[in-house]
């Protein structure tokens, strides 16, 4: 079983008196550095249980299947695996506070049904973010929805790079552990211009 | 009968820890003041994933407005509510602040620099301002007993306006670290690492960093210097430190013989007012909070016969900045980049003697660079597309980000910056508030401006591309994140950079040869009143380009032996 955090607190505290704990701790802890992904704690079960409550059956799928287009399942998880529509949804429903920010969402979901995207197929709907989408590659154009887009791809990139699912399994991030030393770089390429 | 104290310290901070500490093992019955509540490293302060959090470190929509912290750290900030201030209708100004045992220690940098000669002297040199009535050579040994006390991870590196310590080892470059190192090398500017009061070994029985990157929510083993894990454990251990925490200090009582007598606080929770008196007292609440209570104290301030109590209040220019990534790096494999939260520094350059004079304008500033691997990729929702193509390309530019900020900027002593009592407002307990009023003067503009230049130059001399909408991002957060550096304060006008963001607060009770110029002499004792000290950024005179916390304690550790000096009469 690896140690846990406290185990390693209470070996610290008892090693710092110790001569040679430097190196008894270094080579004690780097057994654990290859296997971070594995020590990331899991998600907690907020959203896996989650039940919408903000938004209604209809536009919670829209929602559900927007966040999906924009970060697909592949190789990696994607919007679905990260629950991210949940999360928004949990979210705005405790937005109380900022009516604006609820509101600003509740039009633009109204705005995607208007435009077809809730009724449309796959291809359909593919199609329709692909339009919404190209004002960001083409200056100059327009798209009445690309505000929309903006604020569901916004949102939605910070909740898949928050969870485990984007942080963890997609990003590979390495922080917030417990290392002996720190990795320096040992790249000669990078020592020059 | 009531216990009369030798000293009282109000304050828990770097300066009051350091002061409780070097009092009490000197033998004085020191009582501390804590307007907050009292803090536990290793109960309060975790590593969190932040998807461990409901709502992922931004908290409850419209909750962190109160705070200038995280959904991690708040409760180590202050409460904006309880706590308000005011500004002048020109000011956009953020007070960063924190109200519990260890204050700003326990989420602050770490960065720990020496100030220079040139700093100390700046007005001989350009005729701007007065001179510190010290030098650095006066407070080198305090400088060498601070940092070997709290543990400072440098490299030496010999440059003037850059003076060396007494260092730990400095921890390793980063890829990109490497990478801005070459290139500022290449532009013949000087490097060196961050000089960072984190442990990189064993040190007074602290035990080295676990380059976990989760400082600023508060070190869970003490590695990272902070009262509550460096300088309250001694002082403690002496017998002679009474702690009273949630006790809000609301002045400073003087008797007829033009001592202080002693200082009323009202009781956090009960709002119960108490006086406490002693000997000595000491003002360690922070620059801003202690010119409060001189302010509070005295009809005209106390120890204000200079008239100059509230002015002259320097932060240090910052803002600006190139973000992007670095080609070099990109697509390679994920590190452990951001485990020791630092980056490298760029000493200043500008305006150190002859050779290096300005015309443009007087006096100079540090920068920093850093990249690889963070905890969000900020970047991520400002990159064109969406789908799998979008997905890899954030996550090859993920391991290759970097930034290059504004590390401290020199700015000038204008005497029209800084603090009054505000006629109207006050705080839960009672206390009328400051009101400040704080802008930036043209030499300030152009050391931004200037700076911004040498960014990019560097950034292009690493071979880095800007991406969109990043040009001007910070060193960490999310998006509007409270708290990052990118977010305007509340009611600011768009794109309007609130001023304070360094966290820099110094001046307002300079020291100064003449009482005449002056709140405070040379050890920071008040002119006026012999047995009143004030430690932290206030007796500042220039604010100096670099990170003002070591500074102070250096300040602080040279006024606890002179007031040891006069308490014990004995040479220390």
């Amino acid at each position: 079983m690896l140690p846990t955090r406290r185990d390693l607190l209470e070996i610290l505290a008892r090693a710092s008196a110790l001569p040679g704990a430097a190196q008894f701790l270094a080579a004690w802890q780097s057994a654990g550095e290859h296997q971070h992904a594995n020590n990331a704690p899991p998600e907690p079960p907020l959203l896996r249980d989650y039940q919408p409550q903000f938004f209604d059956a209809a536009d919670f799928a829209a929602l559900q299947s927007l966040c999906e287009i924009l970060i697909p399942t592949d190789d990696t998880p994607g919007a679905r695996e990260a629950h991210c529509a949940h999360f928004i949804d949990f979210l705005l429903h405790n937005a109380d506070a900022v009516p604006q920010l609820q509101q600003q969402w509740r039009s633009g979901l109204a705005s995607l049904q208007e435009a077809g995207f809730h009724a449309a197929d796959a291809a359909g709907r593919a199609a329709l973010v692909e339009a919404m989408a190209r004002p960001e590659r083409e200056r100059g154009t327009t798209h009445p929805l690309y505000s929309v887009y903006r604020l569901v791809k916004q949102q939605n990139a910070f909740a898949f790079y928050t969870s485990r699912a984007g942080m963890i399994e997609t990003l590979d991030y390495r922080g917030n552990s417990y290392n002996a030393t720190f990795p320096a770089c040992t790249h000669p390429e990078h020592h020059v211009v | 009968m009531a216990t009369t104290y030798d000293v009282i310290v109000v304050g828990s901070g770097a300066c009051g820890g350091w002061a409780a500490m070097e009092l009490s093992r000197a033998g004085m019955k020191v009582l501390m003041l804590e307007a907050g509540a009292p803090v536990n490293q290793a109960k309060d302060f975790h590593h969190t994933f932040l998807y461990q959090m409901d709502y992922r470190g931004q908290g409850k929509p419209g909750m962190l407005r109160r705070y200038s912290g995280s959904e991690r750290n708040y409760r180590i900030m202050i409460d904006s509510q309880e706590n308000p201030y005011t500004t002048t209708p020109d000011t956009v100004y953020r007070w960063g602040r924190s109200r519990c045992l260890g204050g700003r220690t326990l989420h602050w940098a770490r960065a720990s620099d020496r100030m220079a000669d040139y700093e100390f002297k700046a007005a001989s040199r350009d005729g701007y301002g007065m001179d510190w009535p010290i030098s650095y050579a006066d407070l080198k040994p305090y400088y060498d007993r601070v940092e070997s006390f709290i543990g400072v991870s440098a490299a030496m590196e010999g440059l003037p306006q850059f003076p060396d310590g007494v260092f730990l080892p400095p921890m390793g470059l980063t890829c990109a670290e490497a990478i801005f190192t070459a290139a500022a090398k290449s532009l013949a500017w000087p490097t060196t690492h961050r000089r960072l009061a984190q442990l990189t070994r064993i040190h007074n029985g602290r035990p080295s960093c676990h380059y976990c990157g989760n400082c600023v929510n508060g070190c869970d083993v003490g590695a990272m210097f902070s009262t509550v894990s460096t300088t309250l454990p001694p002082a403690l251990k002496t017998g002679n430190l009474e702690v009273r925490t949630d006790c809000v200090a609301a002045l400073v009582r003087m008797n007829s013989e033009n001592r202080a007598q002693g200082v009323s606080y009202i009781e956090r929770y009960t709002m119960r007012p108490v006086d406490v008196d002693a000997k000595y007292v000491v003002l360690a609440a922070s620059t801003l909070e202690n010119t409060r209570l001189l302010l509070l104290s005295a009809k005209g301030g106390l120890a204000n016969s200079s008239g100059a109590l509230g002015q002259y209040m320097m932060d240090q220019v910052g803002g600006g900045g190139v973000s992007g990534y670095l080609p070099k790096l990109k697509g390679g494999p994920s590190r452990l980049d951001d485990g020791k939260s630092a980056g490298i520094t760029i000493p200043n350059f500008h305006n150190i003697d002859a050779k290096t004079q300005r015309q443009d304008f007087i006096r100079g500033y540090v920068m920093n660079a850093t990249g690889g691997q963070t905890e969000f990729p900020q970047f991520a929702a400002s990159l064109p597309g969406y789908g799998s193509a979008w997905k890899k390309e954030v996550k090859s530019r993920y391991v290759a980000q970097a930034r290059v900020w504004i590390a401290g900027g020199e700015m000038l002593a204008q005497k029209e910056n800084g603090v009054t009592l505000d006629p109207e407002v006050k705080d839960h307990w009672g206390i009328p508030v400051l009101k400040i009023h704080f802008q930036h003067c043209d030499n300030d503009r152009k050391i931004i401006a200037d700076f911004q230049q040498k960014a990019e130059e560097l950034f292009r001399k690493a071979g880095g591309e800007i991406m969109p909408g990043m040009e001007r991002g910070g060193p960490t957060g999310f998006p509007g994140a409270p708290g990052s550096p990118d977010r305007p304060a509340e009611g600011a006008p768009a794109r309007q950079r609130a001023l304070g963001g360094s966290i820099h607060e110094v001046g307002t009770a300079r020291m100064s040869a003449s009482p005449k110029d002056g709140v405070l002499n040379s050890f920071c004792q008040t002119h006026d009143v012999e047995n009143l000290y004030v430690f932290g950024g206030n007796a500042f005179v220039t604010s100096g380009d670099k990170h003002p916390t070591l500074t102070m304690m250096a300040l602080t550790a040279r006024g606890c032996d002179h007031l040891l000096e006069r308490a014990q009469g004995k040479k220390v």
